[in-house]
């Protein structure tokens, strides 16, 4: 029996053990209390229901009861998401998709893969392995999250800068319409007739239905890797040294960056070989052709050294790149060490601004107070910088939250972006005006209503609500674009 | 008002048969583009939007009367539309100039009307390129022609499809709502990536005025290798090829050999080359290095001769073959027939010439209901209008068309973008 008075209707609540039956449905509260949140712990509400599917028909049981006495629902893969795209509505059920983990087929020929939402990314490229095959995208949590969170969230990964983004990878998705109905959007061939849906649905956060089965593009492995680690004395010479390697015209697979408190975290956490000493450190990686890739990166380690690092390292034995990379993906864990508490943001930049936006950013940190450490994807000018805070401290915790959504919205004053990669969900809705006017705005919830016309699917995420942060003004405001000048009012 | 309008004398012999044109306008910016939308709506005026001319003949025919718009399960509104109404045509070809470009950031804005080899010119100097090489027909076709065509050449293998390489977009809709939707940064997940809506909507959602786009350094080096192969043993040929590392740009089959181009640094090209020899020679097949100014007429060749059929099946990679072998079988006297296929990627185009409209249509038939079975989907591009009494250019629709019919009725509820002209009656 659900335990917290009425918050969904108790002909619903049976309709789902029917549906689900015994393992597939969570109703007793201190159970449900461990889907309270996702990756970003500071949103929390307790789920009326949690529903466990194992199957398309199951899923789709769920949501066309949930549609017959206008319940809300929201999708959640593996819980990861920093944004709260997985906050669960305390009068909703939560649809929990990581008992669907089947692998439904792979096509070593074609070079694709279907899969059920539950499968970790991970676990694709390693069914594809003994084939020299791979899945590209490479979030830092690809050992835990789902493919229908990378889906839902457009995850992208270090090494995104040559390969792309989820979006290039998903060629056709099963997906179960907020009333219950199950289309099929995209293809395993290229472009089948009609709108590009399964573009619309790729990073639409849970908002216009579930995702039920994905088929993905998979890659051959390269033939040969190369990868370097290169020391400078502040983030802005790295900088430079980004901006020198594109300009000569390489394509790196991945270029990260670290300044050096993210150092220090990392080190202290993953001893994976980073100077503690370094002001910023360089990651980059090369692949492809051997004789190319190894051209390139003769240029790439040129190109540094007239940039002014002050070390060069190739990790070039696989278990020395391993331990580059897992020191790297370990950098938001690591924050631990450096403080109780910490906020990871995600914001993009023009690549070219770099410099003179981690100056703001240290301005910013310095007025508020507070520790930032910065780790990016910096070949594409995705900033994840960490604030780090000790919430025992009486007002410490606000403060943080406020640089960090002060920094989000800097990048938007760049002419870049809220969010590269961990989304919008609940956290950022309410900054969405910053970045885009009310007519963007509005036919992006025209689109969503085509979906989900009765707004159930993962509500007040995305898109702001004037419940979720308050009326905005009627007047001419002129759009975000236009002040930040990147674009001209007609 | 930096917008030209005249009446439209007889219809213009490239536009799609069976408009009747009032208006033609002729915006050269975004408030000139905003004010040839709503005055077409104030006029009670279906828009169709051209920018080369070259895809226009993609549309269907609008059938009947009226849109046949059913309300959807889950719309509670129908929607029934006068296909017939008179036509505003509003021609993208003023808006030609590139807005912006950022080398340091490998971006570029472009108004929707320039023309692609214009584009590509302005970016060489800086050593870029947006990476989309589509048949140009002789120059004309525009960037957000090509976009909203979602039309694509052999180099798509290497880099992707336009849909990969627009990151932001301005929408001019029916109402005269400005519509952006992504960015100028490369990575962004902010909000719905709207671009993927109107790549290939083929004009029937909005007006695209100007899209952003991300660059690619011109290669280094370049070579092109030719090996003879019939169908049967390119395809073999391919799914191997795909298996090895050997990294190419464009692999393409085109009626009696594959042509695959090899893009990278000098130094290596050469060691790739050599592997590409040992696969082809593993096949029995003997490729041999060609000038790389094959590569035009490759890519045209996609596009058919003026007055040709074109028709586009989609399979996976591995079936070239049989798709060869269904066409074979469907050709019959009268109607003669090449292929060209994106072999790479499972897309083919099969060039029909002679018998009429209803011998065309039988081969199409014939060939659709084998490209089916192989779980692919056959849609006709350019086409003699009649066809269309014999054939749907779209084919049956996939368990999605409710929700397209959905997404048009939000976007655009008066169905004022081209109605009737898209797939089930869209
Ligand atoms: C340590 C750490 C490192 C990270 N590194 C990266 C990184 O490098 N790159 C990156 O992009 N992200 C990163 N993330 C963020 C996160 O891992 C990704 O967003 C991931 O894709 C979320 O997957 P998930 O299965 O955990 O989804 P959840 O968190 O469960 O859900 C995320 C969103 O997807 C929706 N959703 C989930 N499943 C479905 C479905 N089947 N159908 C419809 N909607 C669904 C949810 O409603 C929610 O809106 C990181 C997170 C952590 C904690």
């Amino acid at each position: 029996m659900v335990d917290d008075a009425d918050a969904v209707p108790t002909e619903l609540q049976s309709e789902l053990a029917e549906i689900l039956g015994p393992e597939g449905l969570i109703t007793e509260r201190s159970q449900r209390r461990t889907y309270e949140s996702d990756g970003l712990t500071a949103y929390r509400a307790v789920p009326a229901l949690v529903a466990l599917p194992v199957s398309t028909e199951q899923v789709s049981g769920v949501m066309r009861a949930c549609a017959r006495h206008g319940v809300p629902l929201v999708p959640r893969g593996a819980g990861t998401g920093l944004s709260g795209g997985a906050l669960p509505h305390p009068d909703g059920v939560l649809i929990v998709l990581s008992r669907m983990r089947r692998i439904v087929d792979v096509d070593v020929l074609n070079q694709r893969i279907t899969v059920e939402p539950g499968v970790t990314n991970a676990a694709v490229s390693r069914a594809v392995a003994p084939h020299q095959l791979y899945y590209a995208p490479d979030p830092s949590s690809q050992i835990v999250c789902s493919i229908g969170g990378n889906v839902a969230e457009n995850s992208g990964g270090a090494h995104c800068l040559k390969y792309g983004f989820t979006t290039h990878h998903v060629l056709g998705c099963e997906l179960v319409l907020p009333d219950g109905q199950v289309v099929q959007v995209g293809a395993a061939t290229l472009d089948p007739p009609g709108y590009d849906l399964r573009g619309v649905l790729v990073g639409s956060e849970g908002t216009l239905g579930v995702v039920t089965q994905v088929t993905l593009r998979l890659l051959r492995r390269p033939e040969s890797v190369r990868t370097l680690v290169a020391d400078f004395t502040d983030p802005a010479s790295a900088g430079t040294a980004v901006s020198a390697i594109v300009a000569a015209g390489v394509v790196p697979a991945a270029v990260e960056m670290m300044d050096n408190l993210a150092i220090q975290a990392c080190e202290s956490d993953a001893a994976a070989g980073f100077d503690v000493n370094a002001g910023a450190a360089l990651i980059v990686e090369l692949d492809g052709p051997e004789a190319e890739c190894d051209a390139s990166f003769a240029e790439v380690v040129a190109l540094c050294q007239e940039s002014g690092a002050t070390a060069i390292r190739i990790a070039d034995q696989p278990d020395e790149r391993a331990r580059v990379w897992q020191g790297r993906k370990a950098a938001f864990a690591a924050m631990g060490r450096l403080a109780p508490d910490y906020l990871v943001q995600d914001g993009v930049i023009p690549r070219t601004r770099l410099g003179e936006c981690l100056a703001r950013i240290a301005e910013l940190a310095a007025d508020a107070e507070l520790r930032v450490a910065n780790v990016f994807h910096a070949g594409d000018g995705n900033l994840h910088p960490l604030v780090l805070f000790d919430s025992s401290r009486p007002g410490e915790t606000e403060r943080a939250e406020a640089l960090s959504t002060a920094i989000a919205e800097l990048c938007v004053s760049f002419g870049g972006s809220l969010s590269g990669e961990h989304g919008i969900g609940a956290d950022k809705a309410c900054s969405m005006p910053k970045m885009f006017g009310a007519e963007d705005l509005a036919i992006m919830d025209r689109v969503r209503a085509a979906f989900d016309p009765d707004g159930r699917c993962n509500p007040d995420k995305v898109l702001p609500t004037p419940r979720l942060c308050g009326e905005r003004p009627g007047r001419y405001r002129p759009h975000p674009l236009e002040t930040a000048g990147v674009i001209e009012r007609w | 008002m930096p917008s030209r309008s005249e009446a439209a004398g007889p219809n213009p012999p490239d536009l799609a048969a069976g408009a009747d044109v009032v208006t033609v306008a002729r915006p050269t910016d975004l408030a000139g583009a905003r004010d040839a939308v709503v005055t077409a709506g104030t006029a009670g005026t279906s828009v169709l939007i051209r920018g080369g001319g070259t895809k226009l003949g993609w549309w269907a025919r609008p059938r009947g009367g009226s849109s046949p718009v059913e309300a959807g399960p889950s719309s509670g509104r129908a929607s029934s539309v006068d296909n017939q109404r008179p036509s505003t045509v509003i021609d993208t070809r003023g808006l030609d100039q590139l807005i912006h470009h950022e080398p340091g950031d490998m971006t570029a804005t472009v108004q929707a009307g320039m023309r692609l080899d214009l584009l590509q010119a302005a970016l060489a100097p800086a050593g870029q390129w947006l990476a989309i090489d589509p048949p140009r027909r002789g120059g004309v076709v525009t960037v957000g022609g090509v976009f909203a065509a979602n039309d694509a050449g052999p180099r798509r293998f290497g880099y992707g499809g336009v849909r990969d390489l627009v990151i932001g977009s301005t929408t001019v809709l029916a109402d005269g709502a400005v519509s952006r939707s992504g960015g100028t940064v490369i990575k962004n997940v902010a909000g719905y990536d709207l671009n993927k809506l109107w790549c290939g909507s083929l004009g029937t959602l909005g007006l695209v005025v100007e899209l952003t786009v991300r660059l690619h350094p011109l290669p280094e080096a370049t070579k092109t290798v030719r090996i003879p192969a019939a169908a049967a043993s390119a395809s073999s040929f391919v799914t191997d090829l795909l298996a090895s590392p050997v990294e190419c740009v464009a692999v393409e089959w085109s009626g009696d050999a594959l042509v695959i181009q090899l893009e990278g640094r000098a130094a290596g090209l050469d060691a790739r080359l050599d592997q590409l020899a040992r696969l082809a020679g593993e096949h029995g097949l003997e490729p041999e290095l060609v000038d790389d100014d094959v590569w035009p007429a490759l890519r045209e060749a996609h596009g058919g001769a003026p007055g040709a059929t074109v028709v586009r099946a989609s399979t996976l990679p591995s079936q070239l073959g049989a798709v060869s072998d269904a066409l074979a079988a469907a050709a019959g006297t009268d109607v003669s027939v090449t292929l060209h296929s994106h072999a790479g990627l499972g897309l083919h185009d099969a060039v029909l010439t002679g018998g009429d409209a209803s011998t065309q249509a039988a081969v199409i038939g014939t060939l659709r209901t084998a490209v089916e079975a192989l779980g692919g989907h056959v849609v006709v591009r350019d086409r003699p209008p009649e066809l269309d009494d014999h054939l749907d250019p779209w084919g049956v629709p996939g368990s999605a068309i409710e929700l397209m019919r959905s997404v048009k009725r939000a976007v655009d509820p008066e169905w004022r973008f081209a109605p009737g002209r898209f797939v089930g009656g869209i």
